[in-house]
């Protein structure tokens, strides 16, 4: 019997620390994960892109997966991403997921094959049946048709023939694209989640979006949590102040990601070490450059320092 | 004076004779049913008008014949997108001397130049004339070049009375950096969404719509824009998905590799009794099978009895 889950609300991904060395820092990101449960997170998402989760091995990523599902101890939802550029590694970290304790898995194809439909769908299938965990997918278009793109069409096709096929991770950030999927999946399995890859939610909350796994949420979880009482609240002034400022943070952070969300963290008392190559760690020009940023956005001031 | 919005603007399909010359008469009936059917605003000729398949006298024939008929009833914006940088600045000049409202224009159609030309190109167009301007992003990826925000933003610093974007990009990271980082710099900075999804746009703060599927279905968007409008926006998710249905359906029909949507958008008026025509070559009309196939799933979205039939 597949346990129910309640994915809504800025979930938190926690970014991965690294030690002087570039191993990974395990003590240091239980105490990451410890942070964003107490500062409100609803759900913990690890390891997404932010996490660097394909410089981790194989090992390592287990490893995190069972300090996350410890750590957090059933206080909210533990989500645990699969993606791998290799399929079996999927499937393995999908068994470990289950075996850990994991509340969900959240799996894509792999991503640098450019597979065609036909292709994503069996992949899914493979991943979502070698488990009985609630299962989201990811869906990332790139431009010019590249990435792995989970139409309205396909979306449909996995609902029926998943029973514990639950949510999509969105990165479309499209209008048109959102809406594809959204209007099949919420027709034909109300509570189906959509969650926004970035907060770009006030765009897709009024539209069905649950919630988002959050990019910014290292640095300001209280801005996170304002955003989305926000939009329960439909109160659309306060969800767009706070839309606008979260953009500019994601502005700051996406370039080379996530080396300056990394370094950012210093700022905040929650230093997490190095980015690993070929990603660049953060220079102490930029770091100055981010301060600045932080301060002048009402950042460094408002949101939580330290553990 | 309060500043030119245009509100719900709608953006008419252009109708062509078998000889392929411009059906006026039919032309007439059109935007008679858009004035008489929830238009604040016509938009023409946008990439649903076929711009791009029309010759440049054809362009300010079909602009003049509009105002004509229009006579001051509701503003006309004039879409005046070219390849090249002149001739779209002398329609431009040409589309004030004529009555527009306002002036649409994207990057240029073809030319990959660099962001700099881009905003050339855009700076010249918007500084021949002194009516509200508006960039539009490129209708579909491919066709021209990316509007990115930061060339909006070049553009604000360049061009006194641009007025707004056009989005058709969809794209909610765009539209979040035009809105704020618009409105730093030129107060009431305006963003139309394009393409029929409004409720995103107009969440973000958007002002307005430019609604291609409005002579389809003019109900249904202007229910939606009026939710927009009164900032409902939960009330207006299911109606933004029956848009949305039929947006898909329109644009998956047709051989086009754009899926520009135009032998989708003429087939659907023609069954709500509002025969069109066929696109300009070389967009072919729906074959019989898809045709088929097409208004069996057109016929099915119950949202379409309450809309208008015939003129």
């Amino acid at each position: 019997m597949l346990m129910p889950i309640k994915l809504k609300g800025v979930m938190q991904a926690p970014v991965s620390p690294m030690k002087d060395d570039f191993s990974f820092d395990g003590e240091g990101f239980a105490k990451m994960v410890d942070f964003h449960v107490r500062h409100g997170a609803p759900a913990i998402a690890w390891p997404h892109h932010k996490a660097e989760s394909l410089n981790l091995t194989i090992a390592e990523r287990k490893l995190g997966a069972e300090i996350a599902v410890k750590t957090v101890a059933k206080r909210v939802p533990v989500s645990i991403f699969v993606g791998t550029l290799s399929e079996e590694d999927s499937l393995d970290l999908a068994r470990h997921a289950q075996k850990a304790g994991a509340d969900a898995i959240l799996t894509i194809s792999p991503y640098c094959r450019r597979p065609a439909q036909e292709e994503i769908f069996d992949s899914i299938v493979r991943i979502a049946t070698a488990v009985e965990l609630p299962v989201l997918t990811y869906n990332s278009p790139w431009r010019n048709g590249e990435g792995v793109e989970f139409t309205g069409d396909l979306t449909r096709r996995l609902i029926d023939r998943l029973p514990n096929y639950v949510g999509m991770k969105d990165a479309s950030f499209h209008s048109q694209k959102y809406l594809e999927i959204s209007r099949v999946a919420l027709g034909m399995r109300p509570g189906f989640a959509i969650i926004m890859g970035v907060e770009h939610l006030l765009a897709s909350y009024p539209l069905g979006a649950c919630g988002s796994f959050s990019s910014s949420g290292a640095i300001a979880p209280n801005l996170c949590n304002k955003f989305f009482a926000a939009l329960e609240a439909h109160d659309w002034e306060t969800a767009r102040e706070c839309q606008f400022k979260i953009s500019e943070l994601w502005r700051l952070f996406k370039e080379q990601y996530p080396s300056s969300l990394k370094g950012a963290m210093i700022m905040m008392g929650r230093p997490v070490g190095p980015t690993r190559s070929p990603l660049p760690t953060a220079t102490k020009e930029r770091l100055e450059f981010l301060r600045k940023r932080l301060e002048e956005l009402n950042i460094l001031q408002t949101e939580p320092h330290g553990w | 004076m309060k500043p030119f919005e245009p509100g719900l603007v709608h953006a008419p399909v252009t109708p062509f004779r078998r000889d392929q010359s411009v059906d006026y008469a039919t032309y007439a009936k059109i935007i008679e049913f858009h004035l008489r059917n929830g238009a604040e605003a016509l938009a023409l000729p946008m990439p649903e008008g076929e711009d791009m398949s029309l010759r440049d006298g054809e362009l300010r024939g079909l602009l003049e014949f509009a105002v004509k008929q229009v006579k001051g009833r509701v503003p006309v914006l004039a879409h005046v997108s070219d390849a090249g940088t002149s001739i779209a600045v002398e329609r431009a000049v040409h589309a004030e001397k004529t009555g527009a409202a306002a002036i649409i224009s994207h990057p240029p159609y073809f030319w990959h130049p660099r962001p700099a030309m881009v905003v050339e190109h855009l700076v010249r167009i918007g500084t021949a004339v002194k009516l509200p301007f508006y960039v539009c992003t490129p209708p579909v990826e491919s066709v021209g070049t990316e509007l990115t925000s930061d060339m909006v933003m070049q553009l604000i610093e360049r061009v006194p009375n641009l007025a707004g974007v056009v989005d058709a990009s969809l794209d909610f990271v765009f539209m979040e950096e035009v809105i704020s980082g618009g409105r730093k710099l030129r107060p009431g900075f305006q963003l139309l969404a394009g393409r029929d999804y409004l409720v995103s746009a107009a969440a973000l703060g958007g002002t307005g719509a430019i609604v291609p599927l409005a002579g389809i279905a003019p109900k249904l968007v202007r229910q939606v824009y009026e939710l927009c409008r009164q900032q409902k926006f939960m009330e207006a998710r299911g109606m933004q998905e029956d848009i949305a249905h039929l947006h898909h359906l329109v644009r998956e029909a047709g051989a086009s590799g754009l899926k520009d949507g135009l032998a989708g958008i003429k087939r659907a008026m023609a069954m709500m009794g509002r025969e069109c025509g066929v696109p300009r070559p070389p967009v072919s009309p729906l074959g019989e099978v898809e045709r088929g196939r097409f208004e069996e799933a057109v016929q099915a979205l119950a949202f379409l009895k309450t809309e208008p039939r015939g003129w």
